[in-house]
């Protein structure tokens, strides 16, 4: 007993001194404010008074998507864009999504659509496309 | 007990013996394509420097603009091989850095993950691509502002709106540098407009976007 606790007190150490090393560096971490997201809950809430962009691939937007969503994304922006802006208006929120919580692509529209465009109030909906289905469940 | 410290002495050496080893050459790639390429293509380089053969379990990719391909699925000891990974650059711009993680069934190097890192030239920076106005907004100008980079000198951009609803005008305010005034017939309808950018020595189009919308402005 006394030597399996001695092992797994050893296997353990290696995996500590990692968590210690890249401490802050965890890649999972979200480089968007909190404010900057929304949930599914609170976007539904939204109702009519959010626009949705949809930033993954077109075939998966082909596919399927949040009713009333805008397909937005890099492979085509400049193509997209105008016809996402053809749509917005000033008083409503933006929700961006891409495929789950691990996907970038939202992040990256929502950047471009905050820096480039200058448009307020755009967000990123936690856990994606993933999390809708969910909710839609 | 020294049964058991020879059985576990054992079964280190016969590990550490018959080990299975993927060596990378590199698991980090930066490419500069250049304007006009559709695609960046990373070649990750492995050997399996082991004496046991390595199955790749997966491959997967950090996003839908990746495509990752291993040319096998098993590699014997001693032979070589790469991960190829293909970014497709569409309308992005700037630094992207995409990931390829690889999952064997090697136990010391279980999941790899491999960067890929495209410097997309950006040739011109339009800041902002939209502007609009609120209706019955008063009827004055807003400027969209143009730098082009270094590496591709601009002397003279064309723009063309894709609506008569909305004038605009050109005015360079520096080298490489151009001032666009826009501003819309009325502000008392809906109307919209596609503005072309069009740097003279490049065949590559830019865009922004003038609207009036039915909303007061907040700009």
């Amino acid at each position: 007993m006394r030597q399996a606790v001695i092992l797994a007190g050893l296997a353990l150490l290696p995996g500590i001194g990692e968590a210690i090393y890249f401490r802050g560096k965890v890649s999972w971490q979200s480089p968007i404010p909190a404010s900057e997201m929304v949930t599914v809950d609170q976007a539904r809430s939204w109702s009519d008074g959010a626009i949705w962009a949809d930033a993954r691939p077109d075939e998966e937007f082909a596919h399927d998507h949040v009713p009333g969503a805008f397909s937005l994304n890099e492979d085509r922006w400049n193509e997209l864009l105008p016809q996402f802006l053809n749509a917005w208006s000033p008083e409503k929120r933006v929700v961006v999504y891409c495929s789950s919580q691990s996907c970038n692509a939202s992040r990256e529209v929502a950047r471009r659509l905050r820096d480039e465009a200058q448009l307020k109030n755009v967000f990123v909906l936690q856990g994606g496309w993933e999390e809708w289905l969910k909710s839609r469940k | 007990m020294r049964t058991r410290i020879f059985t576990f002495t054992l079964s280190i050496f016969v590990c550490a013996i018959a080990r299975a080893e993927l060596k990378w050459e590199q698991t980090a790639v930066e490419l500069h394509p250049t304007p006009g390429d559709k695609e960046a293509v990373g070649h990750f380089k492995y050997q399996n420097t082991g004496s046991q053969p390595v199955r790749f379990k997966s491959v997967h990719t950090s996003c839908g603009c990746t495509a990752a391909q291993s040319q096998k699925d098993e590699v014997p000891p001693g032979e070589k091989g790469e991960i190829t990974a293909t970014f497709k650059i569409g309308d992005r711009t700037g630094t992207q850095v995409k990931t390829v993680t690889v999952q064997t069934d090697d136990p010391m190097n279980a999941t790899t993950v491999l960067t890929l890192k495209a410097v997309i030239p950006q040739q011109l920076e339009i800041n902002p691509t939209f502007v609009f106005w609120g209706q019955g907004e008063a009827l004055k100008p807003k400027s969209i502002v143009v730098r082009a980079s270094k590496d591709f000198p601009v002397k003279q951009l064309r723009v063309t709106s894709s609506s008569p609803d909305f004038q605009t005008k050109v005015e360079q305010t520096g080298n490489g540098q151009f001032k666009i005034d826009i501003q819309p017939r009325d502000t008392s309808r809906n109307m919209d407009a596609t503005l072309i950018i069009q740097p003279e020595s490049s065949t590559k189009t830019f865009y922004a976007k003038a609207r009036v919308t039915n909303a007061a402005a907040i700009q």
